[in-house]
């Protein structure tokens, strides 16, 4: 009897302890595809932003009608993309936009009354702002994976991802390509 | 002379190992607490039951109220008296850090000049990086003193509240590391934290008490035992010795969480050159306008709440010159030095 019951007590708390750690993975699944989505999110605002400055921009250079015309272009690519589920592709076309918005931030330097109007600076804070919270939310992304992955990963955790294969995802870290890695790192910044 | 960043060598931060080490000290720390008050729980049983058994041995007694053969009565009420006390507090705890000072909400409607709309800004991001599901609301306080601090924990009641002063004279970066150590606070639950621990921690004065001022008075009629007599004077040393006990627990605990703040806003900036940069700062600034900013400290009512709570302990000014080890045990924050050292930023050897 004493037997009996000391099994069943040990039963019921591994099998209490294989739910937390089930529950836990879900919520860390579901953070992971949240912070995601919250990329989503920051990409949308920033090219909402984008639109903006340039109607301000506008008045005082040609730049921005080729410059407007390759962002649209960079965009449909990355929502083409994002509809297939390549994210790699994505990813490098959303990188290049990145690369366009900080280039214009060097062009409002070179206009002083631009750089001087009202409209032209908040915008600017607008556009850090807006780079900002674009990079945070990747770097979030990347966080919930890491924790994701540490955990699933782990002792004992393992053991119960082997049991329900719902519990084992794979998310891919958002990252640079290699090329476009060696392009970033060898970029220097000419003072002539 | 206030110090700059110069004076100091960076290395990069381990905030991962800091916040891992923190957060088993403040599981110490807490099962302390609680550990202590069972025990006193556990002690007026003890001494209600050595007054119903007068010729039983306290050890006698204390086997009998482990093994539940007496039932703990005095334990059960203290806990459920605890229990009600912590949920009153997380009910009405949230408007009380704001008392007594001017202060103005920030929203991007209500952003009078482009610093209100940036520092608006910085907190939307940094709880973008902390991935939090909800904007606590930004408060500016009217003051010149360099300042913040951070309250609750839920989306009701989160909020962050920074002066004028810090407002102004930070630049971007060194903001967001202040508004992520901030936030930091709010996803670390630190005000539940601390809420828990001085609720806890008052009960235990308030029941030490009680339990002196009842054996010290209570009838001393003859009929009492051995095992009394015995029992108070422990119940008299405890009375001296648990307050002190009980305040440099909650400083200890209070000083662990400055240190997962710091090292929580190097998480989500990635850099901990802006935070470092922004605590010489706000201390250089604390030094140069020591007199006229105790003064507004001193003015503004209230301000022992947010004592704990802000970035920069206002009492520190005084103790800043004094490196012993008494004035590192009593106060609420780390030492400057320390706190730059925990995240990786450590003077140079002249």
């Amino acid at each position: 009897m004493v037997t009996f019951i000391v099994i069943l007590a040990l039963l019921l708390l591994m099998g209490g302890y294989v739910v937390a750690i089930y529950n836990a993975l879900i919520a860390m699944i579901e953070a992971v595809r949240n912070n995601n989505k919250q990329i989503d999110i920051q990409l949308d605002r920033r090219y909402k932003v984008f639109e903006s400055l340039v109607e301000v921009v506008k008045k005082y250079m040609d730049y921005e009608k080729s410059t407007l015309k390759e962002v649209v272009a960079l965009r449909s690519q990355a929502q083409a993309a994002k509809e297939v589920g390549n994210d790699a592709a994505r990813m490098t076309a959303e990188n290049k936009i990145s690369g366009i918005l900080s280039g214009l931030n060097v062009v409002f330097e070179q206009y002083p009354d631009l750089k001087a109007s009202q409209n032209a600076r908040q915008l600017q804070e607008e556009i850090v702002s807006t780079e900002n919270k674009l990079a945070y939310a990747k770097q979030a992304y990347n966080d919930s994976i890491e924790r994701y992955n540490a955990k699933k990963k782990s002792f004992f955790e393992s053991m119960v991802v082997n049991l329900f294969s719902k519990l084992n995802c794979d998310f891919p870290y958002w990252q640079l390509t290699q090329d476009n890695v060696q392009a970033k790192e060898d970029y220097r910044i000419k003072l002539s | 002379m206030p110090s700059t960043l110069r004076d100091f060598t960076t290395t990069t931060a381990d905030w991962r190992r800091s916040l891992r080490q923190n957060r088993r000290r403040t599981f110490y720390v807490i099962i302390t607490f609680l550990l202590i008050y069972l025990a006193l729980g556990g002690l007026i049983d003890l001494y209600l039951y050595s007054g119903s058994f007068p010729q039983a041995s306290l050890s006698h007694i204390g086997m009998a109220l482990i093994t539940f053969q007496l039932w703990p009565k005095a334990t059960i009420v203290v806990v459920v008296v605890a229990v009600i006390a912590l949920w009153v507090t997380y009910a009405f705890a949230d408007r009380l850090m704001l008392l007594g000072i001017e202060y103005r909400k920030i929203t991007p409607d209500t952003a009078q000049n482009a610093r209100e709309q940036q520092l608006y800004n910085v907190v939307e991001e940094m709880k973008v990086a902390a991935g939090l599901h909800f904007m606590p609301t930004v408060y500016v306080m009217d003051a010149d003193y360099m300042n913040a601090f951070a309250s609750g924990y839920s989306e009701k009641s989160a909020m962050v509240a920074i002066t004028r002063g810090l407002m102004e004279k930070l630049d971007r970066d060194e903001l967001a590391a202040v508004m992520a150590h901030e936030l930091s606070h709010i996803r670390h639950m630190d005000i539940r934290l601390t809420l828990t621990a001085s609720v806890l921690a008052n009960i235990t004065l308030i029941v030490i008490d009680i339990l002196f001022f009842s054996t010290l008075f209570g009838g001393r009629n003859g009929r009492e035992g051995r095992g009394r007599n015995q029992l108070f004077i422990i119940i008299l040393l405890l009375r001296y010795l648990l307050p002190l006990v009980t305040v440099i627990l909650m400083l200890y605990l209070s000083r662990t969480r400055e240190y997962m703040a710091d090292a929580g806003s190097v998480e989500l900036m990635r850099t901990n050159e802006p935070l470092a940069r922004a605590l010489l700062k706000i201390q250089g600034d604390h030094e140069q306008h020591q007199a006229e900013y105790g003064a507004a400290y001193a003015a503004t009512p209230h301000e022992s709440l947010r004592r704990e709570a802000y970035i920069f302990d206002p009492c520190q000014m005084q103790l800043a010159n004094r490196q012993s080890m008494a004035s590192d045990f009593f106060s609420t924050h780390p030492s400057l030095a320390k706190r730059l050292k925990a995240i990786g930023v450590t003077k140079k050897s002249v």
